[in-house]
C-alpha cells in the first residue's frame, strides 16, 4: 500500500463514506446499465454499452476492496449484505433503466459529474484514493466520448429523439445534484485533503460545464443545488434492484460462489 | 438499417506488428465505427493500435495473372539462389589446388 | 548446374473458372477456399447462408437464458465474469450476422426471421434457466458442446467464417473456464449447493445430448462433402462425451442416463437415443421458453426501433 499520512478515527469514518458514496454509485449505475446487455438497440452498440456496465461495476469493485481493507471487512459482504437504507449512492441511481434516451441522459449526467469529481480526488492526500482515481479517469476517458456521441446523436436525429432526451434530462436534472450531496464527515475531508475539494464547489463547477451543453436541448434547467439527504433517500426501483442482486448470495447463508 | 455502411478494421498487436485485418463493423459514420471497432477489436486490451476503413475505401486485387504469373521468376527470391552444389566444388577444387 | 529443384513451380491456373460449378466443388472438396466476393454456386451460398445464419441466431438467443442472472450474480467477480460471457455471446451474433450479410442477405430482414420464427436457432436456447447452478451448466457444458463443433468449423470451406470461428474459440475457451469453476465451487460448498448441481444436470442432460443433431448420412451430407463443416454430428457427440463425461464423473456427479457407457472395444460411447421428435419440435418453436422469448426479443426490438430511425436520420442528414 502506498504511503499516506496517518488516519484518526474520524478521518477514517469520513474516508469510508467517501469511498462508499462513490462505489455504489458506480456499483448501482453499472446494474442498471447492463440491463442492456442483449436488448441494446444495435448489436455493435450492445457490445460498447456492456464494457462500459464492466467498467463501472470493476471500479465499484476496488473500491469495495479498498473500504474492505481500511474497515477490515469482505468486498463482496460490503456490497451484498447491506439493507437498501445503508446504500449511499446518489439519488440519481434511485430510478430504474429506463428507455434508451434516459440511459443515455443518466449517463450524460453522471459521467460529467464523475469527471469533476475524479479530477479532484486524483489530487487525494490518501495516496490509495489518488492512484485509483487516475486509473479511473483513464478508463472513463471512453464512457465520456460515449456519452457525448449519444448525446448529440438523439439532439440531433430527429423530433422523437430530441423529445425525449429532453425530457429525461429535466426530469433527472434535480437528482443528478446530489452526486456532489454533502457528505456525512465532509469537513474532515477537506480539512485532511482527503477531498481536495468540497462538493458544494464541484457541484458549481460541473454546473457551469453541462448548462451549455444542455440548455440548446431541454431549454432553461432550473437552478438546482445538492440535498443533504441526496444521498439517502431510496425508491421502491432500488428496493427492487436489492432484491434481485442480493438473492442468489442471500439465498445460503456463508457460503462460497 | 439502410444507413449503416460497413468499415474493416485492422489491428496491430503490439508496438512495431503489422496492421492485421481483423474483422469489420456496421456503422452510420466514421465516429461510430471507431467507438465500435475499439469494442470488437480492442476491449479486452489486446490490440495496440486500430485502423478502420470504410469498405468503400478499400481498392482489392486478386487477378491471379497479376499476382500468380505463369513465367519462372525465382530471380526475384532467395530460392532462386542455391549455391550448395558449386560451394561444395569450389571448396574441393581450391583444397586440392592448395595440397598440391 | 542443379537448380532445377529451387526452381519455384509454374504458378497454378486460378482455382476455378467463375461459372464452373463442378471446378469450384472439387476445390472446396479438396481442401480449396472460398471468399465473400469470389463467384460461388447457389446452392453452395444458400447452404453457407442458412448455416452461419442459425449459428447467428443462436448466438443472439443464447443471450437471453443467462441474461437474467446478470443481475443476480452473487459476487462482483461472478457479476463481472457473467456480464463479460454474455457480452461475448452478443459480439459473435454480430460476428457471424456480419459474415451473412456478406453473402447477401441484410441484417435488418434476418433479425426480422428470427423473430417472426422464418429461421431457426439451436435448441438449448429454448429451455428455461432455474438457479444458479444452471449459470455453470450452460457456461461449461453448452459451451463445451458448442466449442467442439466450432473447433471443426475452423477449417470450413467458406474462409470468412473460419476465421470468425478461431476468434470464437478463443473467447468461448474462457467461457468455458469460469462455468468450470462456477460448478467446482458449487460441488465443493454445501449439500444444497450440490444438490442444486445435480439438479440442473438432470434438466439439461437430455438438450446437450440432443445438440449436435441426429447422425446423418455422410453420403449424403452436403455440408460436409462442401466443406461448410469438417465433422459430422456424431463425431462431435462423440467427442464431447469423450472429455466431459470424466470431468462429470469425477465431481461425484451422476448423469441421468442409465445406459451411458464407454465401449472399450469399439472405442465408441454408448447412450440412450436422444429423443429426435423432441428437438425438431423445440427447434421449430415449441420449446418451453421459445415463444417467450422470441416475444421478449419483439418487444424490445420494437422499443428501439425509435432510436435506430434517429440514427438513420442523422446519417441521411450527414
Amino acid at each position: 500500500m502506498a504511503e499516506s499520512p496517518p488516519l484518526d478515527a474520524t478521518s477514517r469514518e469520513a474516508l469510508a463514506e467517501l469511498l462508499l458514496s462513490v462505489a455504489d454509485d458506480e456499483f448501482v449505475i453499472g446494474f442498471w446499465d447492463s440491463e442492456w446487455t442483449g436488448i441494446a438497440p444495435m448489436l455493435e452498440e450492445d457490445v460498447a454499452t456492456s464494457s462500459i456496465a464492466q467498467d463501472e461495476i470493476g471500479h465499484a469493485k476496488v473500491l469495495y476492496e479498498l473500504l474492505a481493507e481500511l474497515t477490515d471487512e469482505d468486498a463482496d459482504r460490503i456490497a451484498f449484505e447491506r439493507a437498501p437504507d445503508a446504500f449511499r449512492h446518489a439519488s440519481l441511481m434511485n430510478h430504474a433503466r429506463g428507455d434508451w434516451a434516459f440511459s443515455v441522459a443518466r449517463r450524460y449526467l453522471y459521467e460529467t459529474a464523475d469527471q469533476v469529481r475524479l479530477a479532484a480526488l486524483a489530487g487525494s492526500t490518501y495516496e490509495p484514493l489518488a492512484l485509483l482515481a487516475g486509473k479511473m479517469r483513464r478508463e472513463e476517458t471512453y464512457h465520456l466520448m460515449h456519452a457525448d456521441t449519444w448525446l448529440r446523436r438523439l439532439a440531433d436525429g430527429g423530433s422523437v429523439g430530441r423529445d425525449r432526451l429532453s425530457n429525461s434530462l429535466e426530469c433527472l436534472w434535480a437528482d443528478a445534484q446530489e452526486i456532489f450531496a454533502p457528505l456525512i464527515g465532509e469537513e474532515t475531508l477537506v480539512r485532511e485533503g482527503i477531498l481536495p475539494e468540497p462538493m458544494q464547489a464541484m457541484s458549481m463547477t460541473w454546473q457551469a460545464r453541462v448548462r451549455p451543453k444542455l440548455e440548446p436541448i431541454c431549454g432553461a434547467l432550473p437552478a438546482a443545488t445538492p440535498s443533504i439527504d441526496g444521498r439517502m433517500r431510496r425508491t421502491s426501483d432500488f428496493a427492487w434492484l436489492h432484491g434481485e442482486f442480493t438473492s442468489v448470495a442471500r439465498s445460503e447463508e456463508a457460503a462460497t460462489w | 438499417m439502410d444507413g449503416e455502411r460497413v468499415w474493416e478494421v485492422f489491428r496491430q498487436e503490439d508496438e512495431g506488428d503489422p496492421m492485421m485485418h481483423s474483422g469489420n463493423v456496421n456503422a452510420p459514420d466514421e465516429e461510430l465505427a471507431m467507438h465500435y471497432a475499439r469494442e470488437m477489436y480492442g476491449r479486452r486490451g489486446e490490440s495496440h493500435r486500430l485502423w478502420i476503413v470504410a469498405r468503400e475505401a478499400i481498392t482489392e486485387l486478386d487477378d491471379p495473372d497479376l499476382l500468380k504469373p505463369p513465367f519462372d521468376r525465382s530471380h526475384k527470391k532467395p530460392g532462386g539462389y542455391v549455391i550448395k552444389h558449386k560451394l561444395q566444388a569450389a571448396k574441393e577444387r581450391a583444397a586440392s589446388e592448395a595440397g598440391e | 548446374m542443379n537448380d532445377a529443384d529451387t526452381i519455384q513451380p509454374l504458378s497454378a491456373r486460378p482455382p476455378y473458372p467463375p461459372g464452373d460449378a463442378e471446378a469450384f466443388y472439387a476445390h472446396v472438396g479438396s481442401g480449396g477456399k472460398v471468399e465473400a466476393d469470389d463467384w460461388m454456386p447457389d446452392d453452395y451460398r444458400a447452404a453457407v447462408l442458412k448455416f452461419v445464419e442459425m449459428h447467428a441466431n443462436s448466438e443472439l438467443m443464447g443471450v437471453l437464458p443467462e441474461r437474467d442472472w446478470i443481475m443476480r450474480a452473487p459476487t462482483l467477480r461472478r457479476k463481472l465474469a457473467l456480464t463479460s460471457k454474455i457480452q461475448d455471446e452478443v459480439g459473435h451474433a454480430q460476428l457471424l450476422y456480419r459474415v451473412a450479410e456478406d453473402l447477401g442477405k441484410p441484417r435488418a430482414q434476418m433479425l426480422q426471421d428470427l423473430l417472426e420464427g422464418k429461421t431457426k436457432f439451436h435448441n438449448v436456447f429454448h429451455y428455461p434457466t432455474r438457479s444458479w447452478a444452471d449459470v455453470g451448466i450452460i457456461a461449461w457444458l453448452v459451451d463445451a458442446a458448442a466449442i467442439v463443433s466450432q473447433q471443426a468449423l475452423r477449417d470450413s470451406s467458406y474462409a470468412p467464417y473460419a476465421r470468425t470461428m478461431k476468434k470464437i474459440c478463443w473467447e468461448e475457451s474462457v467461457h468455458i473456464m469460469h462455468g468450470r469453476d462456477v460448478v467446482l465451487t458449487l460441488m465443493n460448498g454445501t449439500q444444497k449447493q450440490r444438490a442444486m448441481v445435480q439438479e440442473a444436470l438432470g434438466r439439461w442432460w437430455g438438450p446437450l445430448m440432443q445438440m449436435h443433431g441426429p447422425p446423418t448420412d455422410p453420403a449424403k451430407d452436403k455440408d460436409l462433402h462442401w466443406g461448410i463443416k469438417a465433422k459430422n454430428n456424431e463425431q462431435l457427440r462423440q467427442e464431447f462425451l469423450s472429455i466431459y463425461v470424466p470431468r462429470l464423473l469425477e465431481l461425484g456427479l451422476r448423469i441421468p442416463d442409465p445406459l451411458l457407457r464407454h465401449d472399450a472395444a469399439s472405442g465408441r460411447w454408448e447412450y440412450t437415443e436422444p429423443d429426435w421428435a423432441e428437438l425438431k419440435s423445440v427447434v421449430t418453436g415449441h420449446g418451453p421458453a421459445s415463444q417467450s422469448r422470441l416475444e421478449f426479443r419483439r418487444v424490445n426490438f420494437a422499443d428501439t426501433q425509435w432510436v435506430r430511425d434517429a440514427l438513420l436520420g442523422n446519417a441521411a442528414a450527414a
